[in-house]
């Protein structure tokens, strides 16, 4: 110590001529770009997913109600409602958001003499900050999940294009578990499934591996897994939340992964059907196709004893007569049958109702009937040339094929639409015409241009790998016949489909001509239903839609009260909705037979 | 400083470990508690003293004012919900939890990070140290009556916090520091920002230097008080510049080199004589060193590419069975987190090791022994201790 | 590091070694054997420095972990001793005679986890919760949120909504 160090502290003084440095308006200071203020959120984006509510570990965000937020099919009308007498400002919710909707502002001063009023809902209550630019958001290239689904492996198309081998192999272990893991659990899904299936709940299944839990989730709304985890036009993805961070789950593949790890012969064990007690009623039903079958799946469960009377030769309805065998193999729908029929439910194959059997006699000898008997009839385009032996209706075409009947395919093929059931007759002739030729030559041509053709873009996709050529946008104008041979089809442009209703009002140019060749038109359009088995006198009690569908409540039952009718000839047309009609109807018998 | 020794006998016998033998029915010793309203440090805790005149003859630390029970808390919260809790484990100073934290998660997930994330949680783990020193300075010098210290070292810590608001968006807790990675890099124009700051860190530093360490009063409080002895460093688990000012050169970023420390050029600074005012001097010039890392840091540093690896779904993020520890140099020394996973989505157990849970307890009762009780404040300061980090 | 468990497994009821870093070893030791080796490991194998001394509940299987994390600070290794006892008798030998912070440790473990250290100083007094009236806290079967709902009360007015739930109700609410 010296005698300097008794004088140096006294420079301190040199302070006092020195501005000060604090900030003269502290409320006015402007924070960092990159701030974490109070919360913004675009309602309109904001889909109610409630993650952000998951995420946070403070508890502060509820998801509530809003007066002009509908909720909807992929909008559950949920918005973040967050307290700010817990938020601790970490933006977990705001780098796990979907939508990318909540983000936060840099403002940060707020004085409030009422403590209720720090609990709000952010982007709904004109706040200052909901304009402001500047202000957290999630960083580029950061996520705190996969965004990205898991690729299915598909067989190569030169593998494919020869053979009705099954094209989509299904995951491994290893991916159905990280594709599982991508799922936030939100649920908005189960609202859009027509079957209201548990989705979150098998996808969590599978995450942990417990395929045991995953089959009894599946079973609780849906007895044909193996089938719609192949088929279904899976709704449910084209609403989950994960899409606007990138892919949607694959909720159908998954579904599919959990039915094909369990063996058969194990699932009366875990779903606890070995000692079903039966009661006395008897139900009919009509047509084995997924409806049916669901039906039949849930009466049983319930004791009744059920019999299916279907006019082709085996079951599936329409995912075996009108599905190919590449999209979905037969021995995995009877792998779906065969446990409903080790459920005591009777089959009576090649027995058409109407023909062999009359639908009173069905009436006379059970307590209630359920029909399900699909659109089989083919609608025709009603053109020139359209009643010509080599012009064909899909439905019939895959019905032969489904049968193993030999189908004489020509060289050159025309097959009319845009649906599903088009690629799927285009692509099963295109395998047959690859066996017979070696090589391929087929057009789609679609009234709709490519945006809006109503086929899976999957669908399109592996067409066009096969060597299909897909025309869109063209109208069919008359079929060119020669010799009594069909020589092609002559196309005008289609600029419209739908007028501004909506509507279907197809507008044509008839000026821009096409002339595709063919010696064989396939029209696949689509298809109809067949209620002939119906008495006249029936039918006139049978009430309709204005859609031409069959009237029924919500569980199914007809204007004729021991008659329940579902599937496609009441909605859809799809394997989903047919299955949730089986299940409604099952519930809907049982309330009507034990209130007898 | 009174020597205690040279008027032994009006003063209470020793036991053979160093402490008094106290009769409190003597009526010779006063109970006094300082605290537990900061009593000279950050955050609450108290001292039982035991005095006599004005030493301490016997001192007890008492915690509790702070416990929120956060290891406890973790163990029901997913891994990534850990991060908003462990922040507030050492308030002054929250990027070590954040590092120690996601570093032991992403061992046991075996998860890399990418390297510019590396280079973003050094320079956030110095920027935290340079700035929770400035705090401690000031903290100092207030506890020895020079208040006005305070005054610059804060002003120059705010402007260390303006930097980590750009970089994080978050003045006090960062959380910047994410299982796999940061939140982002430093955004346009950062390192001219950076460099002001320094410099006018620098500038202050210059002025305490001239008051505070070539000041009569500081001098003569702080020479000879709380003198460690080398040989209590090992009993006592004492680290960081406490046990630096004893001249052992304990350095977590030197010992054991975590994220870039290997790739920056420095060199541990250590004293000899091992009392408040060593010690203080280890720290001013640790607060040089940190500049000068940051300095080097802003050189090296990528300023673009991927600073977030792949993660799984965070919401259902489960790791694998394991145990790790994983320690890091902060202000006070050794910061370390003990994780233990058991395979589900939460942690089994977390136990933070703060470096003042040994200096405030067991090391702080030994030192207050004879000291005058005007010097606690000084002397707990000079240990530089944050309670919240002892009862987590 | 390895010729240093050899040497252990020798002396030592070990197991579960677990070489978690070139320089981290976890291992199991038996009850019994823990003082004196953690002992040797201080005075012989230069395992100077006690990090920390913690406890983790494995509730499931009836036991407390004791982790001893030991630091040999001149060769930069640590060594997690770790060691089971028995839940229903949770008592341990104490080591403050080893290193002073342990008492700290040890009075903590003993508030938190109701583990004993017959001996150590200070061990029965309270050290963060004065006044605590439940069972110690940082076993696994006391329930923070079950004591929080039933010691604190929330903020009335709140209600949340799951998403899915709340479909349902809006959109089919008869299915």
């Amino acid at each position: 110590m010296s005698f300097k160090d008794v004088l140096k502290p006294f420079t301190a003084w040199k302070n006092l001529a020195i501005e000060p440095v604090s900030i003269k308006k502290p409320l006015e200071r402007q924070a960092a770009p990159r701030y974490r203020g109070f919360h913004k959120n675009n309602l309109e984006k904001c889909i109610g997913c409630g993650t952000c509510e998951e995420i946070c570990q403070n508890a502060a965000i509820d998801m509530v109600p809003l007066d002009g937020i509908e909720t909807k099919e992929g909008d559950s009308g949920l918005r973040p409602m967050i307290d700010y007498g817990r938020c601790c400002w970490c933006a977990l919710c705001v780098d796990v958001c979907t939508t990318n909707s909540l983000t936060m502002s840099n403002h940060f001063t707020w004085v409030d003499t009422n403590a209720d009023n720090f609990r709000f809902i952010p982007g709904a209550e004109n706040k200052p900050w909901d304009n402001e630019e500047l202000g957290y958001k999630k960083p580029e290239n950061y996520e705190l999940n996969n965004p990205y689904r898991v690729e299915m492996v598909e067989i190569e198309p030169e593998q494919r294009d020869k053979s009705f081998l099954e094209i989509v192999k299904g995951f491994s272990k290893e991916q159905a578990i990280k594709e599982a893991d991508r799922c936030i659990e939100c649920g908005l899904c189960i609202a859009t499934c027509p079957a209201h299936m548990g989705i979150p709940a098998y996808i969590a299944a599978v995450r942990n591996d417990d395929m045991e839990e995953g089959l009894r989730v599946l079973y609780e709304t849906n007895p044909l897994p193996e089938i719609c985890g192949r088929v279904c036009t899976h709704k449910c993805e084209s609403v989950c939340a994960m899409q606007h961070k990138g892919d949607a789950l694959s909720i159908r593949w998954l579904k599919r992964y959990i039915a094909d790890q369990v063996p058969a012969e194990k699932y009366k064990e875990i779903l606890e059907t070995e000692n079903i007690k039966k009661n006395d009623k008897k139900i009919a039903i009509i047509g084995a196709g997924p409806a049916g079958l669901s039906a039949a799946y849930y009466l049983a469960l319930l004791g009744y004893n059920v019999k299916i009377f279907e006019a082709l030769s085996g079951p599936g309805g329409m995912t075996r007569y009108g599905i190919p065998e590449y999209r979905l193999p037969y021995d995995q729908i009877d792998k779906d049958v065969d446990y409903i029929k080790s459920l005591g439910v009777e089959f009576q194959f090649n027995t058409r109702i109407g023909k062999d059997i009359t639908l009173d006699k069905l009436h006379e000898d059970f307590d209630a009937v359920f029909a399900g008997t699909g659109l089989h009839l083919g609608r025709s385009t009603r053109i020139d040339g359209s009643n010509h032996e080599k012009c064909y209706q899909a439905v019939d075409l895959l019905r032969d094929v489904a049968d193993g009947k030999s189908i004489n395919v020509e060289k050159k093929i025309v097959v009319i639409g845009g649906g599903n059931v088009a690629m799927d007759i285009a692509r099963t002739l295109a395998r047959l015409q690859n066996q017979k030729y070696g090589k391929v030559q087929l057009i789609i041509t679609s009234l709709e241009s490519e945006d809006i053709m109503p086929a899976d873009l999957e669908e399109i996709v592996e067409s066009r790998e096969e060597k299909i050529i897909i025309e869109p946008a063209w109208g069919p104008k008359k079929i060119k016949i020669e010799d009594g041979k069909i020589k092609g089809l002559h196309v005008i442009k289609c600029l419209s489909v739908f007028d501004e209703e909506g509507r279907f009002n197809p507008k044509f140019d008839e000026n821009k001509k096409e002339f595709f060749e063919a010696d064989m038109v396939v029209e696949a359009i689509g298809q109809g239903m067949d209620l002939s088995y119906f008495s006249e006198e029936m039918q006139s009690r049978l009430e309709m839609t204005d859609r031409h569908k069959v009237k029924v409540d919500n569980n199914c039952q007809s204007s004729i009260p021991w008659l329940f009718v579902g599937g496609d000839i009441v909605a859809g047309p799809d394997v989903i909705s047919a299955i949730a009609d089986g299940h409604r109807a099952a519930r809907g018998i049982d309330n009507f037979l034990s209130q007898k | 400083m009174t020597d205690i020794n040279k008027h032994r006998d009006k003063f209470p016998q020793k036991n053979p470990d160093g402490t008094n033998i106290i009769d409190l029915k003597s009526g010779k010793f006063i109970k006094v508690w300082q605290g537990p309203n900061h009593p000279g440090i950050t955050g609450n805790m108290s001292l039982e003293l035991t005095i006599q005149g004005d030493e301490i003859m016997e001192c007890k630390t008492h915690v509790g004012y702070l416990h929120r029970g956060f290891e406890k808390l973790m163990e029901r919260r997913r891994f990534i919900q850990c991060l908003p809790i462990c922040v507030r484990i050492a308030v002054p100073e929250p990027d070590f939890n954040e590092y120690c934290l996601t570093s032991t998660v992403e061992e046991l997930a075996g998860l890399k990070i990418p390297d510019a994330a590396k280079w973003m949680r050094t320079l956030l783990l110095e920027m935290s140290r340079l700035q929770s020193f400035l705090m401690w300075i000031g903290g100092q010098a207030g506890a020895f009556g020079l208040g006005i210290i305070g005054q610059w070292s804060n002003y120059v810590r705010d402007l260390v916090l303006d930097r980590f608001e750009e970089i994080t968006g978050g003045r006090i807790y960062h959380m910047h520091m994410i299982p796999g990675g940061v939140r982002g890099l430093t955004p346009d124009g950062f390192e001219k920002r950076m460099e002001e700051t320094l410099q006018e860190i620098e500038k202050v530093m210059k002025d305490i230097e001239t008051t505070m360490f070539n000041n009569s009063i500081f001098k003569k409080r702080s020479i000879g008080l709380g003198y460690i002895d080398p040989s209590m460093v090992f009993e006592y688990g004492v680290t960081g510049p406490n046990a630096r000012a004893a001249g052992i050169p304990k350095d977590v970023r030197k010992d054991y080199p975590y994220l870039k420390y290997n790739e920056l050029d420095f060199d541990v600074i250590t004293g000899k004589n091992s009392d408040a005012f060593t010690r203080a001097d280890i720290r001013r010039k640790e607060i040089h060193l940190s500049i000068d890392l940051i300095r080097q840091m802003m050189v090296k540093m990528p300023k673009s590419g991927d600073y977030m690896a792949k993660v799984p779904n965070v919401l259902h993020w489960k790791i694998p069975k394991g145990e790790t520890y994983v320690r890091a140099e902060c202000t006070r020394g050794e910061f370390g987190y003990h994780t233990v996973t058991d395979g589900s989505g939460y942690p089994r157990r977390i136990n933070v090791r703060g470096p003042s849970y040994t200096h405030a307890v067991a090391l702080m009762e030994k030192l207050a022994i004879d000291v005058n009780i005007a010097d606690t404040a000084g002397l707990m300061v000079s240990l530089h201790t944050y309670p919240p980090e002892i009862e987590r | 590091m390895k010729n240093l468990i050899e040497r252990l497994k020798k002396q030592f009821k070990i197991s579960e070694v677990v070489f978690q870093r070139d320089n981290e070893i976890f291992l199991t030791v038996e009850k019994m054997d823990a003082v004196s080796m953690i002992t040797q490991l201080r005075d012989l194998e230069g395992f100077t420095h006690l990090v920390l001394l913690t406890a983790v509940d494995w509730l499931e299987e009836g036991y407390f972990q004791l982790t001893y994390l030991l630091n040999n600070y001149e060769k930069k290794t640590d060594l997690g001793v770790r060691v089971k006892i028995d839940r229903d008798k949770a008592e341990m030998t104490s080591i403050h005679h080893l290193w002073k912070t342990a008492a700290t440790y040890q009075r903590e473990l003993k508030e938190m986890f109701g583990i004993d250290f017959p001996g150590s100083p200070r061990v029965d007094e309270s050290f963060i919760l004065e006044g605590w009236d439940n069972i110690p806290p940082y076993r696994r079967d006391f329930d923070t949120k079950k004591y929080s709902e039933e010691t604190y009360f929330p903020r009335p007015g709140r209600k949340t909504h799951d998403p899915a739930e709340y479909m349902k109700k809006k959109l089919y609410p008869e299915d």
